[in-house]
C-alpha cells in the first residue's frame, strides 16, 4: 500500500513525548525529600532503596529523551524551532541528572547533615521540588498553547506560571544563603572535608532549582518565536 | 474518416472502458487523500466519509466537472490540426487514458504518490508533441496549467493561513471558545455553501444545460449558503458544554462544534474533488465521443453530453465502493494530530481553491492543493509537526510523472496506429 502524501505530511507531535519526559523527571526529583529524611535518620537501607529508585527514574527519562531526539528529523516544520525544543529537553533532563548526582554523593559519603541546618535543607529540597512541579505545569500547558496556535491569551497564562517558577527559584536562593550563613560558624567544629561537601551538596540543590527555572525561561523563548 | 466509420463503435467502447477504469482509479485512490483531513481530524467516521464522498463526488463531477473536462478534451491540443486525420485524435486520447492508467498502477504498486492530473496532462501533451507534432500542442494553455500547479497550493496555503488566523482570533484564543464557536461557526458554514455554489452556478451548470443571469446566480448562492448555515446551526444547538470533558484540555467542547462544521467542509471537499478530477478520466472520453459521434468532424461545437459526466461520476463512486474505503481508512487513521478546527481551515481552503480551479477549467492536483493548505495552517503555528520531506516528494513526482506519462502514451499511440491503421 502506497503511503499517501497527506498521510506522510503529518509527523508525530513532539509535545506529548516532551511532557512525558518532564513528568518522569519530576517524579525523579520528587523522591529527594524522602531521601533526605532517610539520610538524616541514618536509615541507610531505605536511603539506598530511594537512591536506586532515583537512578531508575533518571534512566527512564534518559530513554524518553533519546526516543524524542530520534523522532525529530530536521525536515519537520513545527510551531517552534527544533533547536529550542531540543534545548528544553536537555535542560529538563539535567534536573534528573543533578538529582542523581546529589543522592549519589550523599549516600557514598554517608553524609549526615548537622542538625542546625537540617530543617533548612529540607525546606530547600521542598522548594526545589515545587519549582520543578511548577515548571512541569508550564510544560503541560503546551498542548493548550498549540491548540490556540500560541495565541496571546494562552501565552499570558503560561507566562504567569513561568513567573511563579522564577519566584520559587529566588526563594531557593534565599534559603541557600541562609544555610551557608548558618554553616559558616559551625565550620571550625566539623571535619573540613565534610564541610566542603556540605557546601557542595547545598550548591547542587540550588542548581536543581536553577535548572527548573531554566526550563521555564527556555519555554518562554520557545513561545516567542 | 474510413477508420472512424469502420471501427467507430469498437473505439468508443474501448474509450468507455478505459475512461471508466481511470475514473475507478480516481475513486479508489485519490478520494482517500481528499477525505484524509476530514477523517483524520476525527470529526467524521470512515463510514460517514464514504457516504459523503459517494454523494458529493458524484454531484461535483456532474454539476461542476464540465469546465475542466472541456480543457482536457479540447484545450490542451490544437484540434484544427486533426481535421484531416480525426482518427489520430481518437488514438491519442485512447493512448493517453491507457498510459495514465498504467502509470498510476505502476506508481502506486511502487509506493510513489503520483497525481492523476499530471499523468493525464503529461500523456496528452506527449502524444500530441511526439505523435503528431509540436504544433499540435496548445503550449500557451499547457503553460497556464503548469503555472496553476504551482499557484494552486500557494493560494490554498494563503487562504488556510488567513482562515485559521481568523478562527484563532474570533474563537480559539478567547475567554469563551465554546460560546464563540457557536456564535461564529454558522458564518463559516454560510461561506462554505456560498463559495461552492457560486462557482458551480457560474461555471458548472451550463454544461448540464442550466443557466441563470448574474443576479439570480448570486441570489441562489446566498440562498444556498443560508440553507447550509441554517442546517448547521440547528445541529450545533444540540451540542452542550460539558465541563467534565474540558478539565484536562479546555477545548474539547469547542472542537465538537468544529466537528459539525467539518462534515459540511468534507462534503465541499468531495464536491470540489469530483468537479476537478473526474475530467482526468472523462475528458479524453468526451473528445473521442465527439469525434466518433460526428462521424469524424473535429471542432464541432457540440456540447458535452451529460451521459459522459455520469460515466465519470459513476466510475468514481464504483472505485470508492470497491476499493476506496480501504484507502480512506489507511490515510485517515494515520493522521492523529489534526483537530477539527485545523482540519476545517485546511479543507475549506483546499476545497475553495479546487472549485475555483474547476470553474476556470484548470486541472489541478487536489492532493497537492491540500498539502499547501495544511502547510498554511502550519505557518500560522497551528500544527505540531509537518514533515517537509513531502514537498520534495511532490516535486520528484512531477519530474517523473510528466515524462513517464508522455512516453507511455506515445508508445500506445503508435500501437493503436499499427492496430487500426494510420
Amino acid at each position: 500500500m502506497a503511503k499517501s502524501i497527506i498521510d506522510g505530511l503529518f509527523g508525530k507531535s513532539p509535545i506529548s513525548p516532551l511532557q512525558k519526559h518532564m513528568t518522569s523527571v519530576h517524579s525523579c526529583i520528587s523522591e529527594l525529600k524522602g531521601f533526605m529524611v532517610a539520610i538524616h535518620q541514618q536509615d541507610w537501607g531505605k536511603a539506598e532503596e530511594i537512591r536506586s529508585a532515583i537512578g531508575r527514574k533518571e534512566g527512564e527519562a534518559d530513554i524518553l529523551k533519546k526516543k524524542l531526539r530520534l523522532s525529530l528529523p530536521s525536515t519537520f516544520m513545527m510551531p517552534f524551532s527544533r533547536r529550542d525544543l531540543l534545548d528544553l529537553l536537555l535542560i529538563q533532563d539535567s534536573i534528573a541528572n543533578i538529582t542523581k548526582d546529589v543522592s549519589g554523593l550523599m549516600i557514598n559519603r554517608k553524609m549526615t547533615l548537622p542538625n542546625e541546618i537540617f530543617d533548612d535543607v529540607i525546606e530547600l529540597t521542598d522548594v526545589c521540588i515545587k519549582t520543578s512541579a511548577t515548571a512541569l505545569k508550564a510544560v503541560n500547558e503546551l498542548d493548550e498553547l498549540l491548540e490556540t496556535a500560541f495565541g496571546n491569551r494562552e501565552r499570558k497564562v503560561v507566562n504567569s506560571i513561568i513567573e511563579d517558577v522564577n519566584d520559587l527559584e529566588s526563594k531557593s536562593d534565599k534559603i541557600q544563603h541562609e544555610i551557608r550563613t548558618k554553616l559558616f560558624p559551625l565550620e571550625k567544629d566539623l571535619p573540613p572535608v565534610d564541610v566542603m561537601f556540605y557546601y557542595r551538596a547545598v550548591e547542587w540543590l540550588g542548581e536543581l532549582a536553577d535548572a527548573a527555572q531554566k526550563v521555564g525561561s527556555r519555554l518562554e523563548v520557545l513561545l516567542a518565536k | 474518416m474510413e477508420i472512424i466509420a469502420n471501427y467507430g463503435s469498437v473505439l468508443l467502447i474501448l474509450a468507455i472502458v478505459f475512461g471508466l477504469f481511470m475514473a475507478w482509479g480516481v475513486g479508489a485512490n485519490d478520494v482517500a487523500n481528499a477525505m484524509g483531513t476530514s477523517v483524520g481530524s476525527g470529526a467524521i467516521t470512515i463510514k460517514q466519509a464514504i457516504i459523503i464522498a459517494v454523494i458529493f463526488e458524484f454531484a461535483g463531477a456532474v454539476l461542476a466537472g464540465g469546465e475542466v473536462t472541456a480543457t482536457i478534451r479540447k484545450g490542451i491540443l490544437d484540434a484544427t490540426l486533426f481535421t484531416e486525420a480525426p482518427h489520430l485524435l481518437v488514438y491519442g486520447m485512447l493512448a493517453s487514458l491507457l498510459a495514465a492508467g498504467f502509470w498510476l498502477l505502476i506508481a502506486s504498486s511502487l509506493g510513489w504518490p503520483v497525481s492523476t492530473t499530471h499523468s493525464i496532462v503529461g500523456a496528452i501533451v506527449g502524444f500530441g508533441a511526439v505523435g503528431v507534432g509540436a504544433d499540435a500542442v496548445a503550449w500557451g494553455k499547457v503553460g497556464k496549467i503548469a503555472m496553476s500547479w504551482i499557484v494552486s497550493p500557494i493560494l490554498a496555503g494563503s487562504i488556510a493561513f488567513m482562515l485559521f488566523r481568523s478562527l484563532q482570533n474570533l474563537i480559539i484564543d478567547t475567554s469563551k471558545p465554546f460560546e464563540n464557536a457557536k456564535k461564529y461557526v454558522p458564518f463559516y458554514m454560510f461561506l462554505v455553501g456560498f463559495v461552492i455554489s457560486l462557482v458551480t452556478i457560474f461555471k458548472g451548470l451550463k454544461h448540464v444545460g442550466l443557466s441563470f443571469d448574474t443576479q439570480t446566480s448570486y441570489l441562489l448562492a446566498v440562498g444556498f449558503g443560508l440553507l447550509v448555515a441554517a442546517i448547521g446551526t440547528v445541529t450545533i444547538r444540540r451540542i452542550h458544554l460539558d465541563p467534565n470533558e474540558n478539565k484536562d484540555f479546555h477545548f474539547t467542547s469547542m472542537e465538537k462544534v468544529f466537528g459539525v462544521l467539518m462534515i459540511i467542509t468534507a462534503a465541499a471537499m468531495a464536491f470540489a474533488h469530483g468537479s476537478n478530477d473526474v475530467a482526468n478520466a472523462i475528458g479524453p472520453l468526451a473528445a473521442i465521443y465527439s469525434v466518433i459521434d460526428s462521424g469524424g468532424l473535429i471542432g464541432s461545437k457540440s456540447s458535452l453530453p451529460v451521459g459522459i459526466l455520469l460515466v465519470g461520476g459513476g466510475g468514481i463512486v464504483l472505485g470508492l465502493i470497491t476499493y476506496g474505503h480501504k484507502v480512506i481508512a489507511t490515510v485517515g487513521t494515520g493522521i492523529t494530530q489534526l483537530t477539527p478546527s485545523r482540519g476545517f481551515a485546511a479543507t475549506l481552503a483546499a476545497a475553495a481553491t479546487v472549485v475555483i480551479a474547476s470553474g476556470t477549467g484548470l486541472p489541478v492536483s487536489t492532493t497537492q492543493v491540500l498539502v499547501g493548505a495544511v502547510l498554511g495552517v502550519g505557518l500560522a503555528r497551528g500544527m505540531a509537526a509537518l514533515d517537509l520531506r513531502m514537498i520534495n516528494k511532490i516535486f520528484l513526482s512531477w519530474l517523473i510523472t510528466l515524462p513517464a506519462g508522455a512516453m507511455m502514451s506515445v508508445l500506445f499511440f503508435f500501437a493503436f496506429k499499427g492496430a487500426f491503421g494510420a
